[in-house]
């Protein structure tokens, strides 16, 4: 069962047309990998699905609701959480406190200004399981602007899967990191995203044929095939895309 | 105990305001106590906007105006009688008129943070007080309106006629409210706040709309600004136009900038130093307000986080136990810093003052003669190069006493 479906979706950005005409499905808990060459409109894409750009023209459905054209936080709210190429985090506030912040929506919190955090035993050792699991527990109260590339990375993943949702977005999850940087953050993911669908968006070939179940090669704001990682490797068209060059696996 | 342990901070703060009248008696320290309190609560209002919320108000005393206006209006009921009820509650009819005025206009101008949000705070801070002027019979045109505290029922007998009375009222009144406002930050509502500060952008993807926390902060910023409106109201017994006008939005801003943004307690020393100077400062010079504006500027150019942010500075030494290292490089330091601030001070004084003879800590000094000039300028000149010079043995102990000990960085 299709978990999310986008029909015919398209943006365009003045005259330009950065996705022109995207139809996907993607199947309630299948690892699914958005593959292409740059500028392509993954990003794009990401940000369509999540809230952040309206749709020129198609529809998106998640869990059967339209959710073209919604604000983020009511498509957040509906369970579909994403992180950031570039880490966008709350940067003055510690480890902590950023954990606890994705938490208070799927806790039931709203805008409450009548709870004390400091007496939610619940919410807090909830953070810190949290911290734990994303493998930054030592780093609670530490100024989250300060951490290092791959602990940032891994407090972005944090935030993004904190509150449970059951479909997660990731944009380049180990960009820029070093390869057993790489290594522990695929690691984290596979654990962090089991039983839920996972939509990634990632350039290291190694890591997209290793996690995903699925692959969708999008070229030019289309989608040119979406298969299993064997046929896509296989794919001619995928090939010609990519300049001749085979993605290695 | 551990609730005893967390709260002496509090009871501290509490005895401090209580206490403070019996230490400094004067009339004139009445009056300065008096402006403390109305200005920490306004302070610390402000900072809610900038410090904790992100958005830079230039128009933060509409709602200590019109708070402190329909305090006023309040307070001129009782007199005739039209509602009785004791003027203790008068800030809470500040306050509840500042949250309206929070709620209608936090509905448009929390659209958006940054320059949008500090353009309309400035349109609308000028657009009241321009109306203010205008709609005389409520706001009383440029002689603003009066009323008199003493007509409500008494409190245990007191009439609240003598100011060291209105005073505790206020003293009390200040404590309650910088709890709550403290209490706010504790609060989901108020972390989400310091996280829209921090990045909009990431809040609505966490299922927060931004403008709505930003909304809610507003609401209640306005509504303390109103608490401390009808503080001011109950102490002057007056109110006009300039309480609420651009001159009042940058003061709170000032003070809330000296005191330091990031911390709870910044705002509050901010407006005891501003109140300080405000009061005797002016005692002894007109150009009082030149030296606070020379004060804003180095603090915003030297010390970007504020009074509060240099004392925090000092956390790390302190836990090591390194204090003692600073002291001696901080006495070499200050020495020449003090005598070239009081160089500076006697040359703006004396080329302002029409007097034959200048009397400045104890000398009298002719400021129509060049030797006098000659003679301080060589002194400020010498007193510059050596606070530079200590500076540097003050970086290098500052250095050691904030090194990481060996055993730590293994």
């Amino acid at each position: 069962m299709a978990i999310l479906s986008l029909i015919d979706v398209k943006k365009s950005f003045g005259i330009t047309e950065i996705i022109r005409g995207v139809s996907l499905d993607i199947v309630e808990g299948e690892k699914h990998a958005i593959i292409g060459p740059n500028g392509a409109g993954k990003s794009t894409l990401f940000h369509l699905i999540s809230g952040r750009y309206n749709v020129s023209a198609g529809s998106i459905h998640f869990k059967e609701q339209q959710i073209e054209n919604k604000p983020p936080y009511e498509i957040a709210r509906m369970g579909l959480a994403r992180s950031f190429q570039v880490t966008n985090i709350f940067q003055r506030m510690s480890v902590f406190e950023n954990i606890r912040c994705a938490l208070f929506w799927s806790k039931g919190y709203g805008y409450s200004f009548w709870h004390l955090l400091g007496k939610q035993t619940e919410l807090n050792d909830e953070a810190m399981h949290v911290l734990e699991q994303i493998g930054l527990a030592d780093r609670a109260k530490f100024p989250s602007g300060e951490l290092a590339y791959a602990e940032l990375r891994a407090l972005e993943l944090g935030v993004a899967i904190a509150s449970g949702s059951e479909l997660i977005m990731l944009d380049e999850p180990v960009a820029g990191m070093s390869h057993s940087e790489a290594q522990n953050a695929v690691e984290l993911i596979r654990k962090i995203t089991e039983g839920k669908t996972l939509i990634m968006v990632e350039h290291d070939m190694n890591i997209v044929f290793d996690v995903a179940d699925r692959i969708s090669v999008l070229v030019y704001g289309e989608i040119i095939a979406t298969d299993e990682p064997k046929n896509i490797r296989a794919n001619s068209k995928v090939q010609e895309a990519y300049l001749g060059e085979v993605p290695s696996a | 105990m551990a609730l005893l342990k967390k709260s002496s901070i509090w009871i501290a703060f509490l005895v401090a305001l209580l206490g403070l009248p019996l230490l400094f008696d004067s009339i004139l320290a009445i009056s300065i106590l008096n402006q403390m309190a109305i200005g920490i609560v306004f302070a610390l209002s402000y900072n809610m906007l900038l410090g904790q919320g992100g958005m830079l108000s230039f128009g933060h005393a509409v709602y200590f105006g019109l708070g402190g206006f329909l305090s006023v209006h309040a307070l001129m009921l009782i007199e005739y009688e039209t509602m009785v009820f004791s003027i203790l509650w008068i800030p809470l009819i500040g306050g509840l008129f500042g949250l309206l005025a929070g709620i209608f206009i936090g509905s448009f101008s929390t659209r958006k943070a940054g320059t949008v949000f500090a353009m309309i705070s400035l349109g609308i801070g000028e657009l009241i007080a321009a109306s203010s002027l205008i709609f005389s019979s409520f706001f009383g045109g440029e002689a603003g309106i009066s009323g008199d505290r003493t007509f409500g029922p008494t409190f245990f007998g007191f009439d609240f006629a003598q100011n060291i009375e209105i005073y505790y009222v206020a003293a009390v009144w200040a404590f309650i409210a910088t709890l709550f406002m403290w209490l706010f930050t504790q609060t989901p509502a108020g972390r989400m706040a310091n996280a829209v500060r921090d990045n909009p952008e990431r809040a609505e993807f966490i299922g927060y709309s931004s403008r709505k926390v930003r909304f809610i902060s507003f609401c209640a910023s306005g509504m303390f600004a109103g608490i401390a409106g009808g503080l001011f109201a109950l102490n002057y017994e007056f109110i006009t136009e300039e309480n609420l006008n651009a001159a009042t939005s940058g003061r709170v801003l000032l003070m809330a900038y000296i005191g330091g943004l990031g911390y709870f307690i910044g705002p509050i020393i901010g407006a005891v130093v501003l109140t300080l100077m405000n009061s005797l400062l002016s005692n002894y010079s007109e150009l009082w307000m030149l030296y606070l504006g020379i004060m804003f500027l180095l603090t915003v150019m030297f010390l970007p986080r504020g009074f509060a942010g240099f004392i925090m500075m000092h956390q790390v030494a302190w836990v090591r136990g390194n204090m003692k290292m600073l002291i001696k490089p901080y006495i070499i330091t200050g020495i020449p810093a003090l005598l070239f601030t009081a160089c500076a001070i006697v040359l703006i004084e004396m080329s302002h003052t029409d007097d034959e003879v200048f009397h400045y800590l104890g000398l009298a000094l002719n400021p129509a003669s060049p030797i006098t000039w000659i003679v301080i300028l060589a002194i400020a000149g010498g007193a510059f190069y050596a606070t530079k010079r200590s500076l540097i043995q003050l970086n290098d102990a500052w250095e050691t006493a904030n090194a990481i000990p060996k055993e730590e960085e293994a």
